[in-house]
């Protein structure tokens, strides 16, 4: 059932007591770093866990204008490796990883896995992205940890991933929920059934944000269970959250990282239950010690304990980031909401992209689907009646009257990576 | 039933430039087509002497095609013929989804295409006014 069942069903007590030894070890560290070294200068141990509130929130800008090494907590000798975003908007976010480092984000991605029911003769297919994003490295070593043989086939090529799963009977994948669709239909092209001919159990899906409705979508279209994962590299990579067997809520590692919810407005600390910005602080780091960094992710902490016994509490479904929400003519709308509500819609294809122009000084919200193949049933007439039942729903769901169109299979620009769904043409500062 | 060809198309430039060049290619002949607009989007109809292999050549394209039952009826080519039809069928309670015609071989008789609404009843009903309707064969290659 467990793979640490110690710490997972540690009573709440030793969990914050436990929490509270780590943080004001983590601080001690952090200060040996140029930037922490400034900000924590004046903070002397805490007493109790509740003090964390007064300790300084770390931002993305930060890392970033702190780039290359101003994070560093060691010798630069002691660094194994490295992780980075893009930086194609400015200085990279880059994270560093000890050895020791290392090995505690293996054994928390095998947490994560085990906590879903994968186990050491499971077969673990990685679709995710080798190399600086951490989706790959993260769980690879996370899969082997726990047992499983694990094939680092990286992403893409559809026709490839469905040999490798039909020739060595994967059982678990990790994969982004958009690729799982494409991968689905690919595989429909080529007269593969997963539910028939492959041996799939389980799915880890994670890294864009996706609705409830996109988990049982997937669910049934491969006939498996989907889980839901949440990380992000700023503290290692996935494996900070995790879905159990009852697929309510993900379980938040709190011998990993201290989470808070806040108000991203006014900055104060929400009460368990309250919908806000998550803040993590990572206490069990060493190259990179991360303070309350605001992830900019929107979630609330679940205050029922879960019924799986263990006593980690629980974020829920990410509904979106903070810079993920768009402001259409002053209506704040994040994209899972026209996400779901497409979702819901039988004859509607999966594939969309949002636009955002501007008309007459308004702005002007425009939802692009591909048309269906299975659904086009050739008349004019039903495909307007399918754009106005779509109209329709997507202005219940977010306020704004959106104007839906269709657009030829296989045009919208989809990569086998993470989708760029939303795209803003506005132009920038107006006024 | 014999059947036409329906494609999803956006309104842009090219887009039936490519259905017409995959027609070409195949060589595959188009004896008649109705095109209607819904603003960004269409559906073209088309009537060719092949519709099985179009069907299959513009799925591989990845076009979106569909097959639709269709009549097509000949009416003599004088004032009022067409009118004397569609009287008839309306009588009946016929309802035409979508309508397009050419002049047959002899100039004499045109051929009417009609997509009716309600399958199977519209075939009924064809009987029941004694349509004089274009032979299958004949359909894709008058």
């Amino acid at each position: 059932m467990f793979w640490q069942k110690e710490i997972e069903t540690a009573p709440r007590p030793e969990i914050l007591k436990l929490q509270l030894q780590m943080l004001n070890n983590t601080i001690e560290r952090a200060k040996r770093s140029k930037f922490y070294s400034k900000k924590l200068e004046n903070i002397s141990p805490l007493k109790n866990i509740e003090q964390i509130k007064e300790l300084p929130f770390t931002t993305k800008e930060d890392l970033r204008s702190g780039f290359p090494y101003d994070f560093l907590s060691v010798e630069l000798g002691e660094v194994v490796r490295l992780h980075s975003s893009s930086g194609t908007t400015g200085n990279p976010t880059v994270v560093y990883h000890t050895a020791q480092d290392l090995d505690n984000w293996a054994n928390i991605s095998a947490r994560c896995m085990y906590t879903a029911g994968a186990r050491k003769n499971d077969i673990f297919q990685n679709t995710m992205g080798y190399g600086l994003f951490t989706g790959g490295l993260g769980f690879h070593y996370g899969a082997e940890r726990l047992g499983m043989m694990t094939i680092p086939i990286g992403p893409g090529n559809s026709k490839r991933q469905a040999w490798f799963m039909q020739n060595f009977a994967t059982t678990t994948v990790h994969i982004l929920p958009s690729y799982a669709l494409r991968l689905y239909h690919s595989m429909k092209e080529d007269g593969i059934n997963p539910k028939k001919d492959l041996k799939l159990k389980m799915f880890f899906i994670g890294a864009e944000p996706h609705t409830e409705e996109l988990r049982r979508e997937i669910q049934e279209l491969y006939g498996l269970k989907a889980f839901n994962s949440y990380g992000l590299s700023e503290i290692s990579g996935p494996g900070v959250a995790f879905e159990c067997l009852e697929q309510d809520g993900m379980h938040i590692w709190e011998d990993y990282v201290i989470p808070e919810i806040i108000d991203p407005d006014t900055l104060e600390v929400l009460p368990d239950g309250e919908e806000g910005e998550l803040v993590l602080t990572a206490i069990n780091r060493y190259a990179m010690p991360i303070i309350r960094y605001r992830t900019r992710d929107i979630t609330a902490i679940i205050v029922k304990p879960c019924s799986c016994g263990r006593t980690h509490r629980r974020i829920t479904r990410i509904k979106g980031r903070t810079d993920d929400m768009m402001i259409i003519n002053g209506v704040n709308i994040f994209p899972v909401q026209i996400e779901k509500t497409i979702m819901n819609i039988p004859q509607a294809s999966k594939n969309y992209i949002i636009e955002i122009g501007e008309e007459n000084y308004m702005d002007r919200l425009s939802v692009k689907i591909e048309i269906n193949d299975d659904t086009f049933s050739g008349t004019l007439e039903d495909l307007e009646k399918l754009k106005y039942k779509i109209e329709a729903e997507l202005k219940s769901e977010t306020g704004v009257s959106p104007t839906v169109s269709f657009v030829d299979q296989g045009t919208l620009p989809i990569a086998e990576g993470k989708v760029k769904r939303v795209y803003d043409l506005r132009k920038k500062n107006k006024f | 039933m014999p059947f036409h060809l329906s494609v999803f198309l956006e309104n842009k430039p090219g887009r039936l430039e490519k259905i017409m060049k995959v027609l070409a290619e195949n060589k595959i002949n188009l004896s008649a087509m109705s095109l209607a607009s819904s603003g960004k989007f269409g559906v073209v109809k088309l009537l060719v002497n092949d519709p099985q292999k179009a069907f299959n050549e513009l799925k591989k394209q990845k076009i979106t095609v569909t097959k639709r039952k269709i009549a097509a009826i000949v009416i003599d080519n004088i004032p009022g013929s067409f009118y004397d039809l569609l009287r008839k069928l309306s009588d009946k309670g016929a309802n035409i989804e979508d309508c397009y015609g050419f002049l047959l071989n002899d100039g004499k008789t045109a051929a009417m295409v009609l997509e009716i609404e309600n399958q199977p009843a519209a075939e009924n009903i064809l009987k029941d006014i004694d349509a004089n309707m274009l032979d299958e064969s004949k359909i894709y290659n008058y």
